[in-house]
């Protein structure tokens, strides 16, 4: 009995050496994310205006249903989303928009600290995604 | 020349100096050290489960206690609106006066000599010499129960009851235990007092020269005792493995479910102060008091140190026990083996 | 006239309580700190995903999967895979490469899972550094999930007919490492629990429950194996290429909670095990069936082929059609049998989903474990049937 008491209070007491601390002390010190991290989206730009196409691939695999787009044509005659809003609070980070996007107009970044103070600040419009 | 000890009578204002200084010193130390318990339990704890503890608040986290003390006494102190106001507000005060009063009759050095008007006077280092210490302290350790029955029942939750019952219980259980050990105690020492006691426990063990690097500490010849004390008091304290009245995962907090702020930081002083008080008297009653290699109250500072480190590493390592095996180890294995523990104590005196 | 005056007090744990892992409810009848009615509540977590699945595609219903036991979401994604791709009948079409990483990702999610609930189960009862110890390991998990699916929790990484994408260069070797590791931990968790007498008197003889309850009641998983029954979906009915793989099915008679414990342990051992071996039969391959009406194409082709932009425009618009029918797949889930039951009306959207999730099956259990026996010990039981409420009220 005792040989089992002692055995855990000298497991416990190894890790009282200095070295076995595995915390990353984070607002200090951040984790780096994988590529793959499926974070906070942005929307790609291209020279002068946004890659994507308005074609309603992403709002139609959405599961969340959470994205909003409005297409429109510019006086080239290319289509572009006049419109294009994410609502952050009911998206669920599967990633399945920048899967169906057929252009790669999307993408996810590795941002993950959303945290904000009112409703309306999880709307990220086409501006902020650009910018993110 | 013997230096003559301050009484009330012969000398008062020295006496009452000497003993507001030391009530003051007493006081204070055991404050700091409560609120240090904290932040050195935490960060013991944290190490041992590969986490760091503390790191935020002043330099390696060491104003964390204080922190913690001020955000606990501005935040707002609810008293439920069933709970008896009175036995509500009354137990955490029950529960910590007793947990500091303990430290009386401590000593934690050899006496203090200085001249004075060309009279050498000797302050024992302890605040008052009770002939009748070790009873006072069981007294306390069996006043301290009341605060924490009165916060179960008058919380008027049943968590907190349930939490006040099981220590009602659990502390009259183990009392018995932890009190019965410590009779083996003063039968080798012959006296009550902690003065006594620790006086007893000087010079070579057993008064044979051949063992004089090992010193006449009780724990050499009263070892069951000294287990039965570490784990009654264990018990008695509310610490891991026995820590059912305030079982996190079962009652929630248990007694003090209900307690906020300030109150509910009292409950948390108590706890340590406890611990510092069982430390003291174990350090007192097995390990010679302030007897040591260094200048006295190290010795003793060093081995209370050491008791709650050894309290806190237990806390990191071991699982709880359940309430029937609770009362099953107290009354079925502790009592017994205390009061065989005094039998053969009473032999061994009768033949030696 | 003597007076009987003792009177039942009925507790109410949860649905907010430390231990009650989640939002379960306990109404409990204690006389004194003896239990002798337990009634658990459920549903405070209901999210309907059963309905919402029948509003959604087949494909759109994965990332759902992952929230039913979000301990271990790579085991619901692979149920629900597996069933979607009996329904279309392509199960004989999945390439071999994406059979041996699913297989790896089912068991690390099982190591995941098992030791979040090693974790907790040591922390109700008492044992707080085994908790820090076990997140410690789980936390090289969640990195791995990280790195293979792009989140650490909610992984949605599986698709129907292959994967989302491939191990990402080098990740094999942290696997394996990992993998290789992991039998040492389980070592350390043992040293400071198993022989541990006060543990044992925790756990020894708590919540039994007898084999042939266990069958009556329908419950699976490790709970069922340490009542003595020899039952597991990997082996007795496998899938995804289980039966290729060599390894052990620990059964124990104790029907305690000590001896789902031990049972858990081995599972564990038998889990890194597995990942070995699948490695070592890890070859090079394609990650997505051969299915162009049902795999998405690679993005490179549907910028340059137009037959593929087609696919890729109808499969996410549409969907894919299954012919009408009904299936019922079971996976061996870390918590036991999960199982799904997909009916098709030939449209792109489940007509009906049911889900048979472990954790609800085994919690009928407790009262029968808990009634008659203390308080402490209903901790004890909920820790051991490993319950996650995501997955009882879904
Ligand atoms: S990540 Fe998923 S939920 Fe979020 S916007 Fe994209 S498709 Fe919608
Ligand atoms: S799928 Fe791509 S191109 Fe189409 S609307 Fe979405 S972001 Fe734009």
């Amino acid at each position: 009995m005792f040989k089992e008491f002692a055995k855990g209070l000298s497991i416990t007491l190894k890790h009282l050496l200095p070295g076995n601390s595995t915390t990353v002390a984070y607002p200090k010190q951040k984790l780096e994310m994988s590529p793959r991290f499926r974070g906070l989206h942005r929307l790609v730009p291209t020279q002068h205006r946004e890659k994507c196409v308005a074609c309603y691939l992403c709002p139609t695999v959405c599961p969340a249903k959470c994205i909003t787009v409005v297409s429109a044509e510019n006086d080239k005659g290319e289509k572009y989303p006049e419109v294009y809003t994410i609502d952050m609070l009911r998206c669920i980070f599967c990633g399945y928009c920048v899967e169906a996007c057929p252009v790669e107009a999307i993408e996810m970044t590795s941002a993950y600290e959303l945290a904000n103070f009112k409703r309306e600040d999880f709307d990220f419009t086409k501006e902020r995604l650009l910018r993110s | 020349m013997t230096p003559e000890v301050l009484t009330l009578s012969e000398t008062p204002w020295l006496f009452t100096a000497a003993m507001l200084i030391k009530v003051i010193v007493a006081f204070v130390v055991t404050l700091l050290i409560v609120a240090y318990a904290t932040y050195a339990e935490r960060k013991i704890i944290g190490r041992m489960q590969t986490r760091l503890g503390p790191t935020m608040t002043g330099p390696m986290g060491l104003l964390q206690p204080i922190a913690d003390g001020l955000k606990l006494f501005f935040k707002e102190d609810i008293i439920p609106s069933q709970a008896h106001w009175f036995a509500f507000i009354i137990a955490p005060i029950m529960i910590l006066a007793p947990a500091f009063l303990s430290i009386v009759v401590i000593p934690f050095g050899a006496d203090f000599q200085f001249t004075y008007d060309g009279t050498l006077y000797a302050v024992p280092l302890q605040i008052t010499d009770l002939n009748i210490g070790v009873l006072f302290i069981l007294a306390m350790a069996g006043l301290g129960v009341y605060g924490i029955v009165l916060a179960g029942l008058a919380s008027n939750s049943k968590y907190s009851l349930l939490g006040g019952i099981r220590s009602t219980a659990q502390m009259i259980s183990y009392e018995l235990a932890a009190g019965l050990s410590i009779v083996a105690i003063f039968m080798l020492s012959e006296t009550l007092s902690m003065r006594g006691i620790v006086a007893a426990q000087q010079g070579p063990l057993w008064g044979l020269e051949s063992l004089s690097f090992l010193p006449n500490w009780f724990i050499f010849s009263q070892p069951l005792a000294f287990l039965l004390f570490i784990v009654g008091s264990m018990a008695e304290i509310n610490r891991t493995p026995f820590d059912l009245p305030e079982a996190e995962t079962e009652l929630v907090s248990g007694f003090c479910t209900e307690y906020s702020a300030m109150k509910y930081a009292l409950f948390f002083m108590a706890e340590y102060a406890n611990m510092i008080t069982v430390s003291a008297i174990a350090a007192t009653l097995f390990f010679g008091g302030w007897a040591g290699p260094f200048y006295g109250w190290i010795n003793f500072l060093l081995k209370v140190f050491a008791f709650m480190f050894f309290f806190i590493w237990i806390r990191a390592t071991f699982p709880r026990l359940r309430y029937d095996q609770l009362m099953f180890l107290g009354w079925k294995v502790m009592l017994p083996a205390a009061l065989v523990n005094i039998v053969i104590t009473g032999i061994a005196i009768l033949l030696w | 006239m003597a007076v009987n005056n003792t009177e039942t007090m009925t507790i109410n744990m949860g649905p907010q309580h430390p231990s009650t892992h989640g939002v379960l409810q306990l109404i409990l009848e204690l006389d004194g700190e003896i239990v002798v009615k337990a009634t658990p509540h459920i549903g405070f977590l209901h999210r309907g995903i059963e309905k919402l699945s029948e509003h959604r595609t087949y494909h759109q219903t994965i990332p759902l999967t992952d929230r039913l036991d979000y301990l271990a979401p790579m085991s619901n994604n692979l149920g629900y895979v597996l069933a979607v791709e009996k329904l279309l009948g392509m199960t004989d079409e999945i390439p071999e490469r994406v059979q041996r990483i699913r297989v790896i990702m089912a068991e690390l999610t099982r190591l995941k899972s098992h030791l979040v609930w090693l974790a907790c189960h040591a922390l109700d009862i008492g044992a707080m550094t085994v908790f820090l110890y076990c997140f410690r390991e789980r936390e090289n998990i969640t990195d791995i999930y990280e790195k293979v699916s792009g989140a650490r929790m909610t992984s949605n990484y599986f698709r129907v007919g292959g994967l989302s994408a491939d191990l990402p260069d080098g990740l094999e070797q942290e696997i394996r490492t990992f993998a290789e590791s992991m039998p040492a931990h389980i070592e350390e968790y043992e040293g400071l629990l198993t022989g541990n007498r006060i543990w044992q008197k925790r756990t020894i003889g708590v919540g039994k429950i007898s084999a042939e309850a266990a069958i009556d009641i329908g419950i699976t998983g490790p709970a069922l194996r340490a009542s003595g029954v020899d039952w597991d979906l990997r082996r007795d009915n496998p899938y995804s290429g289980y039966e290729d793989y060599d390894f052990e099915v620990p059964v124990r008679e104790g029907c305690d909670t000590f001896d789902r414990y031990k049972v858990r342990l081995d599972e564990m051992r038998q889990a890194s095990r597995i990942i070995l071996q699948a490695l070592d039969k890890l070859k090079p391959g394609p990650i997505l069936a051969d299915c162009p009406k049902i795999v998405l194409p690679n993005k490179q082709d549907v910028v340059n082929n137009i037959e593929s932009l087609i696919h890729h425009f109808k499969i996410v618009t549409e969907g894919f059609k299954p012919e009408p029918g009904e299936i019922y797949q079971s996976v061996e889930a870390p918590k036991g049998e999960l199982g799904f039951y997909l009916i098709s009306d030939g449209s792109s959207h489940p007509f009906r989903m049911k889900i048979r999730p472990p954790s609800f099956v085994n919690l009928q259990g407790l009262p029968q474990m808990v009634e008659g026996r203390l308080l402490a010990d209903v901790i004890a039981v909920i820790g051991t049937l490993d319950i996650v409420l995501g997955e009882i009220d879904r």
